[in-house]
């Protein structure tokens, strides 16, 4: 944003332009809440922030007082201490956690490796793009049933469903960050005497590292669908196999804490990644 | 000029395309420019000068003929060759201090004397106080001579200069084309640079080559009158005056 339309939406934020001698008005006033691209400020951000997350506990509210489909926030709180008390609540974390990290882990890392291969060389483009665009469509939790066949019930079949459900788009999507690379980069770096392979390392992956991050924080959400999937057919512990144990006794509760959960871990994930964002490349802060 | 030119262009030409498509961007160019000389390619844009430069810093192939460098025949990029292109060629993750730095870890030089090297260069290119900020931090200006300190950093042979000063502000860019003569003075380095601006080729440099469009070619070589201590006070003489206005006929014709 340049300092003149900061200014103007400064300016309409903060006063109101009177004028005694004026005979009319020109122009059209904009409120600073509907204002097309211009920054909030941080109180009406933060205001705005908690409503929207009030108005969700409100609808759950009435939701839980109209039905005993719904567990109220009171009885989902009591779910989630007696989960913790148990024991199982944090091995549930940890388990289903570590399938995240290992299986993402590896599609991140093979992200990196296909996507600026993709992205930087037409070879690797044209062998790669066609067959991950194809692989792509085909929807990963549809392969559980083969993977179990071929994989059995442990660890294996998660993670890897993990990783197939996330690494093509991982994949194609750095690839689109690693073609942002600007040529005069690569070019200014061959005139230094840089080599290919310490132009990959140095330019392309380093210019890329915000955007890899970006592309990760992304499809993480997916990461989490293909784990869920795959507990739900066949875990011995999990959160998602929590739910499914849940089902059984109509623990709506318990179902609730640990979706709950989910989304907590997601937000912190979240926060998490945009800051590892920042800390990695504080020259691409917007 | 010494007897032996340390760049050469000979008979380069460059085709883009197929068939119907096909586009001459250069034909047949000859050109050379002499150890510690400065010589501009002056045309209007599209007469294909970037392309020429972009052939003889290795990064495009000649289509026809050859480029050669103390001799050597050019067959891709190097440090030999520095460049300077007109915006964004910075790294954005680096400091000043480590984008001129950059060329010299490239070439295994030692700590020490890298950091030697750095601080002299901070020096000529009046930039040792911002050793630590980050090129977004700092004007057009100087970030081009960051940029030039960059490519100078591990003394190329050849200076190549893709209109450098193309995006600055009039009062910046008279600002730095003085800088650049008193880095070419102090340092004696081979500068080839490319402009469509005719006050710029003259101001600058020793010879300057013509280059008319579709196809690219050589028209003109012509010698400016002026040695190589040289201030503004060459704007008001007459044969500056009469060089401009020929120059500009030749863009035109």
């Amino acid at each position: 944003m340049t300092s003149i339309e900061a200014d103007v939406a400064f300016e309409a934020e903060t006063t109101t332009v009177r004028s005694v001698s004026a005979r009319g008005t020109r122009g059209r006033r904009q409120h600073p809440l509907a204002q097309i691209r211009s920054p909030l400020s941080i109180g009406w951000r933060a205001g705005l922030g908690v409503a929207g997350l009030m108005s969700l506990v409100l609808i759950w509210l009435i939701a839980s007082s109209a039905t005993n489909l719904v567990p109220s926030p009171v009885e989902t709180w009591h779910a989630f201490t007696r989960l913790w008390r148990d024991g199982v609540f944090l091995d549930d974390v940890r388990a289903s956690s570590q399938r995240i990290a290992i299986g993402y882990g590896i599609s991140v890392a093979l992200g990196i490796v296909f996507g600026i291969a993709i992205g930087t060389f037409a070879s690797a483009e044209a062998f790669f793009e066609p067959q991950f665009g194809f692989l792509r469509y085909i929807p990963a939790s549809a392969l559980i049933p083969v993977m179990l066949l071929w994989l059995g019930i442990g660890e294996s079949p998660k993670i890897t469903m993990i990783v197939i459900g996330t690494v093509f788009f991982n994949s194609l999507m750095i690839a689109d960050v690693a073609r942002l690379v600007p040529r005069e980069l690569l070019n200014a770096s061959y005139t230094l005497g840089a080599t290919r392979w310490t132009v990959l390392r140095r330019v392309v992956f380093r210019h890329s590292l915000p955007g890899i991050v970006d592309v990760a924080r992304v499809n993480l959400a997916a990461a989490w669908v293909m784990l869920v999937v795959s507990e739900v057919l066949a875990a011995n512990e999990g959160l998602a196999y929590r739910i499914v144990r849940a089902q059984r006794f109509r623990g709506f509760d318990t179902m609730f804490a640990v979706l709950i959960t989910f989304g907590i871990i997601g937000l912190v994930s979240d926060l998490f990644l945009r800051w590892l964002r920042n800390a990695l490349a504080p020259w691409a802060k917007p | 000029m010494t007897a032996q030119p340390k760049l050469v262009v000979e008979g380069v030409s460059k085709t883009f395309g197929r068939g119907d498509k096909q586009v001459n961007a250069l034909a047949d160019v000859h050109l050379h420019v002499g150890r510690g000389e400065l010589v501009c390619m002056l045309g209007t844009s599209g007469c294909g000068k970037s392309t020429l430069l972009s052939i003889i810093g290795g990064l495009e192939q000649p289509t026809t003929g050859e480029i050669r460098v103390d001799d050597d025949l050019v067959i891709g990029p190097g440090a030999d060759r520095g460049m300077v292109f007109q915006t964004y060629s910075l790294f954005p993750w680096a400091t000043v201090y480590r984008n001129i730095e950059f060329g010299l870890e490239l070439a295994k030089m030692p700590k020490a004397r890298r950091a030697e090297r750095v601080k002299e260069l901070l020096g000529i290119m009046s930039l040792s106080e911002f050793a630590d900020r980050l090129p977004r931090e700092l004007s057009g200006g100087m970030r081009q001579r960051v940029a030039i300190a960059r490519a100078l950093a591990p003394e190329p042979d050849v200076l190549l200069l893709d209109e450098p000063f193309g995006s600055l502000d009039a009062q910046t860019k008279r600002a730095m084309q003085d800088f650049l003569l008193t880095v070419w003075q102090r340092t004696g380095a081979t500068i080839l640079m490319v402009t469509h601006d005719v006050d710029e080729a003259i101001y600058l440099s020793q010879r300057i080559y013509v280059l008319t469009p579709r196809p690219g070619r050589v028209t003109e070589v012509i010698a400016v009158p002026f040695g190589r201590s040289r201030g503004p006070s060459i704007k008001r003489d007459p044969r500056y005056l009469d060089l401009r206005d020929d120059l500009a006929d030749l863009l035109i014709a």
